[in-house]
């Protein structure tokens, strides 16, 4: 019967928690059935009454007095291992800062600078960001720039005056030809720490037209090595192929590819690369096994078919 | 540099150390709907909070205090009217606060942090309430910290209280049915219809509040209304 599923729901009703179809019939029904309707006024003047026991706002004394409270046991509260053991995961945490990648990557710099940047020279003292430097504007209201974190807050004894110290991250532009060495060290930067592998790709894709600078092999390198996509990989592959027949230690990276990629295009690709180095003893190795033991029969075709058209050397 | 650091004075009333007589709170008033104000303060801080809340984790004790700032006043209030005392209230304030600090690393951003440090503060109300169970009449008056006692109904912004002593009485009266009606819930019934009618929070909330469904905080909260209409009508 509708009385009782009305009455059961008044309740609700009073408070606001129907949802808005129920809402709806009940107020339907209330129309047409007196009953129900002094229902209703009987709720509510129970909920009248309730709120007689209005909810009051504690004293400034007694918030005073339980925040100073609080500040003294916090002092004596120990924090140590609960800290430590907490694992700091920055994939996690940008995600949550939902930031764009470029700002992304100068956080990073803030953060980990010192480990993740070692092999860059610019890293050290020197800001990374050249360019125009706006002058921090003290009338720009704090909260414009993002804030990624307050550093300390204290207090002048003795006065109302708080001094809170906080970071912030602002975004920047830079113009500039592949020459320029500014353009460089951000594209460096930028192939290795960014977070958002579109940017690396375009990164290494730039740098692989950059001119013949011994930084750009080593983080293509890296970037063959490193990173999680295959698309950037495969580009850093690109910019590398250049250098397999003159430097060992491209091709022993491209080598490396070639055994441990997971990726197969980019296993091909480096497949392919070594082909003509075929005279390197080293290179005759790797295609041999392979062409005896790999679990790709693609490749172990190739490689077999490589090897076959040796003259024996060895 | 991608990071610039600002140094910024920033004049606040209210942070006056060992002063407690001369800080000024907000105005103390029990008539608006102070839960309205506190939520729609803790929607406009989330996006602080979560920069306060990864600094505290690592360690910055003065990122803690600010996150705090956001909540204790909310927090205090919703003690204070449920235990009805201003050391109780002080007590469970000191609790979440501590316990909140000490867990803050096993916070992930699964929910909002108004919600977890909810979480905490109703279980220690819960915790309260099953331990005063024992006392059946359960007036709304507050003890200051001197031990006198006050009615939390008289605190009600009215000037002319004083002037009319018959509606005094009633409303004493009135507070100690409400009361006596109140003390017949199971703590869970309590903190549920505290939490919805005195703090209008919605159902799902205090579900997630109290680490259970909407549907059965709905439940508890029919079960609470009937059992308080119930006990009003035996009291007249």
């Amino acid at each position: 019967m509708k009385c009782d599923w009305v009455k059961d729901n008044i309740v609700f009703y009073v408070y606001n928690e129907l949802e808005d179809d129920a809402r709806y019939e009940v107020e339907q029904h209330l129309g047409r059935c007196p009953a129900c309707a002094a229902e209703l006024k009987t709720v509510r003047k129970f909920h009248a009454t309730l709120s007689q026991a209005p909810v009051a706002e504690p004293s400034p004394n007694l918030l005073a007095a339980s925040r100073m409270r609080l500040q003294e046991a916090l002092e004596t509260t120990t924090q140590g291992g609960f800290w430590q053991r907490l694992v700091f995961d920055p994939g996690n945490w940008m995600r949550q800062m939902r930031l764009a990648p470029a700002m992304v990557a100068a956080i990073f710099i803030v953060g980990f600078g010192g480990g993740i940047a070692a092999t860059y020279n610019f890293m050290s003292g020197r800001p990374v960001i050249v360019g125009t430097n706006p002058t921090p504007d003290s009338n720009t209201s704090p909260l414009e720039a993002s804030i990624t974190g307050i550093r300390s807050i204290t207090q002048d004894p003795g006065s109302n005056q708080v001094n809170i110290k906080y970071d912030t991250v602002s975004t920047k532009d830079i113009q500039g030809s592949l020459n320029d060495q500014r353009i460089q060290q951000l594209l460096l930067f930028a192939a290795r720490n960014n977070f958002n592998s579109g940017v690396r790709m375009d990164a290494v894709e730039k740098l692989t037209q950059a001119p013949n600078e011994n930084n750009v092999r080593e983080v293509l390198m890296y970037s063959l090595q490193n990173d999680t996509n295959p698309g950037v990989r495969l580009k850093a592959l690109d910019g590398l192929s250049g250098f397999v027949r003159q430097d060992v230690r491209v091709r022993d990276a491209v080598l490396q590819s070639l055994i441990n990629d997971t990726n197969i295009g980019v296993r091909m690709q480096a497949l392919h690369l070594v082909e003509p180095m075929k005279a390197d003893s080293t290179v005759r190795t790797v295609l041999t096994k392979l062409g005896q033991t790999d679990d790709n029969a693609s490749i172990r075709s190739q490689a077999k078919a490589m090897m076959a058209q040796v003259p024996e050397m060895d | 540099m991608p990071a610039d650091s600002y140094a910024a004075a920033i004049p606040v009333g209210e942070l006056s150390r060992g002063q407690a007589s001369g800080a000024r709170g907000e105005r103390g008033s029990g008539t608006q709907n102070p839960s309205l104000r506190g939520s729609v303060a803790a929607q406009g801080n989330r996006i602080d909070d979560t920069t306060l809340i990864r600094e505290a984790q690592q360690g910055n004790r003065a990122a803690f205090e600010v996150l705090v700032r956001h909540y204790d006043q909310s927090v205090l209030r919703l003690a204070l009217h449920l235990t009805g005392s201003e050391a109780d209230a002080q007590d469970i304030h000191q609790d979440a606060f501590l316990k909140a600090y000490k867990n803050l690393g096993s916070f992930r951003f699964e929910c909002s942090f108004y919600t977890w440090i909810y979480r905490i503060v109703t279980n220690l109300c819960l915790d309260h309430l099953r331990k005063r169970n024992v006392r059946k009449e359960d007036a709304p008056v507050a003890t200051d910290r001197s031990g006198e006692e006050y009615s939390l109904i008289e605190q009600v912004a009215d000037g002319r209280s004083g002037a009319n002593p018959e509606r005094d009485l009633m409303r004493r009266e009135l507070g100690r049915k409400i009361g006596a009606a109140l003390s017949k819930l199971t703590p869970r019934e309590r903190m549920v219809f505290e939490l919805k009618h005195y703090h209008g929070l919605k159902l799902r909330t205090v579900g997630e509040m109290l680490n259970t469904t909407e549907e059965t905080a709905k439940n508890t909260l029919f079960r609470a209304t009937q059992k308080l209409r119930g006990a009003l009508l035996e009291m007249r």
